[in-house]
């Protein structure tokens, strides 16, 4: 390799500036949107994240001063490290949103750690090209192309990354960016000869991964959830009874149970509120209440505001599921913490054998399941199912149970209205406009209850109050009872309704 | 549907496994040649499934074979009355003479446990049937069997108009049956998919046949076809059809849709263990045309079910009678005495004799024992269908198009009769299953199919059983965690063409002396738990001198 006279050497560098500035906003793009769809509030996460960003290289720079010897060696060293942890930090952080216990820490490490190394980057080669420029040349020129790369990075971000490349390939792509800047001066320059054959491991090492990201990691996540879902997909784990995907958008974080929509952050107060006040409202001296389903403590945050209650009893049949919203920190947030209160105790099991054995007799029994979609879930809307729940109610409690829309599937829905009433029950059938659903359906179950609607309900709530409640009993025509079988176990007649009540939203 | 298809209902059979030792010398090339696709199928594919041959017990068959050699009695026992096999028919004499408030009975069973071909197993996920596995509600005129269901908790009342109300939990749940046909699986077991406006017109033709028939009555008054068959109509109008095949009488009708076809020899094959040319007309009627339940809380065509099968039964039939029962006893020798009748009976874990003295004797046992325990009895015409029953516990069952899995899950053109999910009464889903393949084997005599079978290897039977799931379940090999297979010899008895009402049946349900009395399903000519719990009845009243209507 011909020794590169001055003028090309500087070039060369002057180059890496321009390649390096991009890379290096280009991370800090990526942390912050990668901070606004997993933990929302974007401009908030925008703000904090380009602030320990800059920051952070702030150290960077002033680190810079304690790195001796060759200066070249160590820009390469840095080189391939920005690569690994810059490249890989979006797969990274996707992969630990699971854990999200200490998303932030890690989320935040990851950016300090990205500001640092490419906070070093400037000053050490200001100071390799030190004695080859004059000053004021050096400096206005590493500006130039350092800003230069800054204007790139900014205008093919959201106009080209995001959308063609997707994040994570965005962030591992400009790793790789790092790592050739890395081998092309490994190459370009003579000096680097008694050094180079283990920098050039590291370098086949680090392209290795990154490559290997770049195929496997973002290949899985494109083909499995960006083509199913409209939003980004923050979340998603098979377990061993469904799958579970969270996607978030600027405004909002939507859960999804093998692909069906449960609840979106936006409006799923509005759902739960409606699950569960006018029940709670009538039961002023309720200790103990009963969630079947509902594993993602949403209901019980809500049944957690009457002071009186004592314990709440969750079953449901996902350890996935009640993890997740135990310990995901965007999640705990939405639930109030509700799944980790003393007054909570959660069983995974089945919902139908829990309360086949189960001896205990509850105030409220709050029934949350899945639309009766296949025969499976269809055993929890039958006759028999409601008989059981009839011994575990205390006398003068209540149950409510989630009915699906009564505009869509308005013969399910009076299905299960008559399906309960045959099981014993007397019925107060109610609704309420949910948004993201649509008019959705509730029933409350009771045994020689004289329910009212006027009752205390806590402060606070954004949906329910007494006069929604009133509201909410008014069926208008195009919702109104309509005669159905009643759904049993030998005939899973609600299941055959629900398929025709969806049969023309199929598509 | 008017008839319900039955994987099987097979009689209980104390003697079964004097069999085992009979096989003899014979190949499987034939067995294994009749099944298209196997060369396709690696045996090293199936090495992972665990399992075996289950039901066999050799050294009780040994000695059967040799009685002779058994020791001499060491002990002497008087009961009133023993009862000779533990089966449903057996169980059903005991239970009755219990509530009748005789005490003094002893039943003796050779296998490990009452049950006869009710009998089940139990795994980690599920309870399972190796035998008959459900009863279809019955016709209201059947009081014996409804007041023994209503004890059972199996009917929990009866609404204002007298209907009964069965247990939610025991009704057969929803989806009940579907079949496996060019290439998709549909709703129901008669054929629709992909068949012609002629087959569907012949199809049509004949329920409405059966429909007639289920409503027609004799010139005595009698129903053609009831169930227990004993009170059917003693009309030639209908009597003859017993005289020949149903295949002869289809091809009288003009019914010749091989779609039809089909599915009634499916039909025969998990009813009776026979194929359209060696069913009698008479029974492969009264196959679609005996049912006639009724229900507050189900069709007239409901069936109870449950994860054990009618092991249910059996156990709610031994809790219903106090009297003793001991299993493991083998008898061997009957002999008249001046009192009563001398039993001679082998405990075979004891490994000891026991003389028992009865002052009656109930041979609760297939005739193919019967015959070998009373000297210079000849009755002819009574033959048996002999099964393969295997249980495999799947951890996930490959589905392919059309409607999802079924209590009952048939595949077109199969050899078996296809298989039942046993966990399918489970109220909690799994992706975790027990099925029952029930497998007739029709393609020979039955002699010939019986010794071939019990001498065919557990490999065999695998490479068997796995290629005919595979047809519609592709894939479904690896998901497989065991496979336990159990040979019924003598699986049912077949309704051969004049069996049903030729003398045979009567000659051998006739009491001898006042001491010998006679009850097995077998003595009705079909294999369903009605039968034999009515034959329990019959003996049981003859023995307390009760009137039949009684």
């Amino acid at each position: 390799m011909s020794k590169p006279d001055n003028r090309h050497r500087h070039l060369l560098l002057l180059l890496s500036v321009f390649v390096i500035a991009t890379c290096g906003l280009i991370y800090e793009l990526v942390a912050g949107t990668l901070a606004s769809y997993l933990l929302g509030d974007s401009v908030t996460q925008f703000s904090t994240i380009i602030g320990v960003y800059l920051f952070s290289m702030g150290i960077g720079s002033w680190l810079s001063k304690y790195l001796d010897g060759p200066l070249l060696k160590w820009f390469i060293r840095i080189e391939i490290l920005v690569g690994i942890v810059g490249g890989g930090s979006a797969p990274l952080l996707f992969v630990l949103f699971e854990y999200a216990a200490s998303f932030r820490l890690v989320l935040y490490s990851l950016v300090s750690l990205t500001g640092i190394l490419v906070g070093l980057e400037i000053p050490l080669l200001m100071r390799i090209l030190e004695n080859q420029l004059t000053f004021k040349d050096l400096v206005s020129r590493v500006f130039t192309f350092d800003y230069i790369g800054a204007l790139l990075a900014s205008l093919i971000f959201p106009l080209v990354l995001v959308p063609y490349l997707g994040l994570i390939r965005t962030s591992l792509f400009f790793g790789l960016m790092n790592v050739a800047v890395a081998w092309f001066l490994l190459h370009q320059f003579p000096e680097t000869k008694p050094y180079r054959r283990s920098l050039v491991t590291a370098i086949l090492l680090s392209s290795f991964l990154l490559i290997g990201g770049f195929v496997y990691a973002e290949q899985i996540m494109t083909y499995t959830e960006n083509l199913t879902f409209q939003d980004k997909v923050i979340y998603s784990k098979s377990t061993s009874y469904q799958r579970i995907v969270l996607t978030a958008n600027n405004r909002e974080l939507r859960l999804f149970l093998n692909g069906n929509l449960q609840f979106s952050s936006a409006d799923e107060y509005r759902y739960h509120e409606a699950l569960v006040h006018p029940a709670l409202q009538a039961l002023p001296k309720a200790s103990r209440v009963l969630v079947l389903g509902g594993g993602d403590g949403l209901a019980v945050r809500e049944i957690l505001k009457y002071p009186h209650i004592q314990s709440v009893t969750l079953v449901d049949l996902d350890p996935g599921m009640t993890d997740l919203f135990r310990r995901n920190e965007v999640l705990l947030k939405l639930n109030n913490r509700s799944l980790l209160s003393p007054k909570v105790q959660i069983v995974n099991t089945d919902a139908y054998h829990f309360v086949r054995q189960d001896t205990a007799r509850y105030d409220l029994i709050v029934v949350d399941f899945p639309d009766p979609s296949n025969y499976s879930i269809g055993k929890l809307y039958s006759t028999s199912f409601y008989q059981e729940l009839n011994r575990l109610i205390r006398p003068g409690g209540l149950a409510v149970v989630q009915s699906t829309s009564p505009y869509i599937a308005r013969q399910s829905f009076w299905c299960i209205r008559n399906t309960i009433a045959a099981s014993g029950f007397q019925t107060i059938p109610y609704h309420a406009y949910v948004p993201s659903f649509g008019e959705w359906g509730f029933i409350l179950l009771l045994r020689n209850h004289h329910w009212r609607g006027d009752g205390p309900l806590p402060k606070g709530l954004r949906f329910v109050n007494a006069r929604t409640i009133h509201d909410m009993l008014n069926f208008p025509p195009d919702m109104a009872e309509v005669p159905t079988e009643i759904n049993k176990l030998n005939n899973q007649v609600l299941v055959h309704y629900f398929e025709d009540d969806w049969t023309p939203y199929a598509h | 549907m008017t008839g319900r298809p039955t994987p099987t209902d097979p009689p209980e059979s104390p003697g079964r496994r004097q069999f085992l030792e009979q096989a003899a010398g014979l190949g499987l090339s034939a067995l294994l040649a009749g099944s298209a696709g196997l060369s396709a199928c690696q045996p090293s594919s199936h090495q992972h499934i665990k399992g075996g041959m289950i039901g066999a017990n050799h050294a009780v068959g040994h000695l059967l074979r040799n009685p002779e050699k058994l020791p001499p009695p060491t002990q002497t026992l008087e009961t009133d009355v023993l009862i000779v096999g533990g089966g449903v028919a057996g169980l059903s004499a005991r239970r009755w003479l219990w509530q009748q408030g005789m005490r003094d009975v002893l039943l003796v069973e050779l296998a490990d446990r009452p049950g006869g071909n009710a009998v089940s197993g139990q795994n980690a996920v599920s309870a399972y049937p190796w035998g008959a596995h459900y009863l279809p509600i019955p016709d209201l005129r059947n009081r014996e069997l409804l007041d023994f269901l209503t004890e059972s908790q199996a009917i929990t009342g009866f609404d204002p108009g007298g209907l009964p109300v069965y247990n939610d939990y025991y009704l057969c749940h929803d989806p009940e049956e579907r079949l496996f046909i060019n290439g998709h699986w549909q709703e129901g077991l008669v054929p629709e998919v992909g068949i012609s406006a002629d087959d569907k017109q012949q199809i049509a033709r004949f329920f409405k046949l059966v429909d007639e028939l289920k409503h027609a009555k004799g010139k005595d008054g009698l129903d053609a076809f009831a169930i227990p068959l004993d009170g059917s109509s003693t009309d030639e109008r209908f009597r003859q059809w017993d005289a020949v095949s149903f295949e002869s009488y289809l091809n009288e009708q003009q019914l010749t849709s091989p779609y039809l076809r089909w599915f009634l020899e499916y039909g025969c094959k998990d009813d009776y263990g026979t194929t359209l040319a060696n069913t009698s007309a008479w029974a492969g009627l009264h196959y679609f045309a005996a049912r006639k339940g009724v229900a507050a809380n189900a069709e007239a065509n409901a069936v109870l079910t449950w994860p054990e099968g009618n092991a249910f039964l059996v156990s709610q039939l031994e809790k219903q009678a106090a009297s003793p029962i001991q299993s493991n006893r083998l008898v061997f020798r009957m002999e008249e005495t001046h009192q009563g009748v001398r039993i001679l009976s082998y405990d075979v874990v004891q490994k000891m004799t026991i003389a028992i003295l009865a002052r009656k004797v109930l041979l609760a046992t297939p005739q193919f024992i019967t015959k070998n325990l009373l000297k210079n009895r000849v009755i002819a015409g009574f033959e048996y269908s002999p099964w393969l029953v295997a249980n495999l516990t799947v951890n996930g069952l490959p589905q392919n198009r059309g409607m999802p899995l079924c209590w009952d899950n048939v595949i077109y053109g199969s050899p078996s009769v296809g298989y039942v999910t046993a966990t399918h009464q489970h109220l909690k889903s799994s992706d975790q299953k027990v099925i029952t393949v029930y497998w007739p084997l029709v393609q020979e005599p039955p002699d010939v199919a019986r010794r071939k079978a019990y001498q065919m290897p557990y490999e065999d039977w695998v490479r068997l059983l796995v290629a005919d799931l595979e047809r519609a379940h592709p894939g479904v090999s690896e998901y497989i965690a065991s496979i336990d297979c159990w040979i019924w010899g003598h699986g049912m008895i077949a309704p051969t063409p004049g069996f049903i009402w030729g003398e045979a049946r009567q000659k051998a349900a006739t009491a001898i002396n006042n001491k010998l009395y006679f009850a097995h399903s077998d003595l009705s000519g079909v294999s369903i738990f009605e039968e034999a719990f009515y034959q329990g009845i019959r003996a049981a009243k003859e023995i307390l001198g009760q009137k039949p209507s009684d």
